[in-house]
């Protein structure tokens, strides 16, 4: 009689058990499944290239047909060369106003923080562009472009936090 | 005769227990199973949206080339704007529909700035639950005067 009861009590004992582990087992695959963004993640690996790519080889609208690479190889030279007539600005000026004019309609307006550097030495650049209200915390995506300059080479990097 | 009668009392009981565990978990598990199904549907539509922004990219009658040779990331300006016209939109909606399904792709130039945008395909899906916009910055390549402007590609796909 008394091994009976202990027989049915170790039943009892494998079938909590086994309800146990089936929990766990549809808690951990189940519940806890987390949703993949895929759509975060090509929209961010795409962006911070697409756009410096873009900007790069785009043709300055009132600079004698002259890309944003070549302002961008004057601005780190010798700054010889002055856009927009009457106006007159240097190249580097030039480059920061049309790059901030970009950035207001495509990442700001997206409310995507970013951080834009021009520079031949990353400690002194020559132009650095962000945010006005959120300035990037830290880099999580950014690519970087080198253009060849007569001294060696610039850099053009765009951040997306 | 009450003995055998209290046995098939215990019977019905264990079995009304049992049936009841039973309800419960089943209505646990399809509930489990509908929130799966709703990530999966919410992946698939993001799935859908990256490809659709890819197949833009890589359009033959809208991609630039230079001596036959493919530019990146770069639209031309008289292609996009023949396609873009209404007539042949309207024509070339069907072909469209089986690339794209329900979503709507448009092309702007942000600098040097000009107001409107070029609409190559749209096709809302009336009564969407969300919808997701897919914006990509890309050149635009007029071959008159042989200049690249700076244009957004905007993807917006809709999800039942």
């Amino acid at each position: 009689m008394e091994k009976k009861a202990q027989m049915e009590i170790l039943g009892l004992a494998i079938v909590v058990v086994l309800v146990l582990i089936a929990t766990i087992f549809v808690v951990r695959f189940i519940l806890l499944k987390t949703p993949v963004n895929y759509r975060q993640g090509f929209v961010s690996a795409e962006l911070a290239s697409n756009t410096l790519n873009t900007f790069l080889k785009t043709t300055a609208a009132d600079c004698s047909l002259l890309t944003m690479t070549e302002l961008l190889q004057d601005c780190a030279q010798s700054e010889e060369l002055s856009c927009r007539g009457i106006e007159s600005l240097n190249s580097c000026k030039y480059v920061n106003d049309t790059m901030k004019g970009i950035l207001a309609q495509t990442l700001e307006k997206w409310s995507i923080k970013y951080e834009f550097l021009a520079y031949v030495e990353s400690s002194r650049p020559l132009i650095r562009l962000s945010n006005p209200e959120n300035p990037c915390p830290a880099d999580k995506r950014s690519k970087i472009f080198p253009i060849p300059i007569k001294s060696g080479t610039m850099y053009v990097k765009l951040g997306i936090c | 005769m009450k003995n055998a009668q209290i046995q098939i009392g215990e019977t019905i009981a264990v079995l009304f227990v049992f049936f009841i565990l039973i309800t419960i978990g089943f209505i646990f598990y399809s509930k489990v199973i509908r929130s799966n199904i709703e990530i999966e549907k919410d992946e698939l539509s993001q799935l859908q949206s990256i490809a659709a922004a890819q197949k833009v990219l890589f359009m033959p009658e809208l991609q630039c080339s230079e001596e036959n040779i493919i530019v990146d990331s770069c639209i031309d300006l008289m292609k996009l704007r023949a396609l873009s016209r209404d007539t042949i939109r309207k024509e070339n909606e069907l072909h469209y529909y089986d690339l794209f399904g329900f979503s709507s792709i448009e092309i702007t130039q942000a600098y040097p700035s000009q107001p409107g945008a070029y609409i190559l395909y749209s096709k809302p899906l009336a009564g969407a639950r969300s919808k997701f916009v897919t914006n990509i910055p890309m050149g635009l390549y007029d071959a008159a005067d042989r200049t690249r402007k700076f244009g957004i590609l905007k993807i917006e796909t809709f999800i039942s």
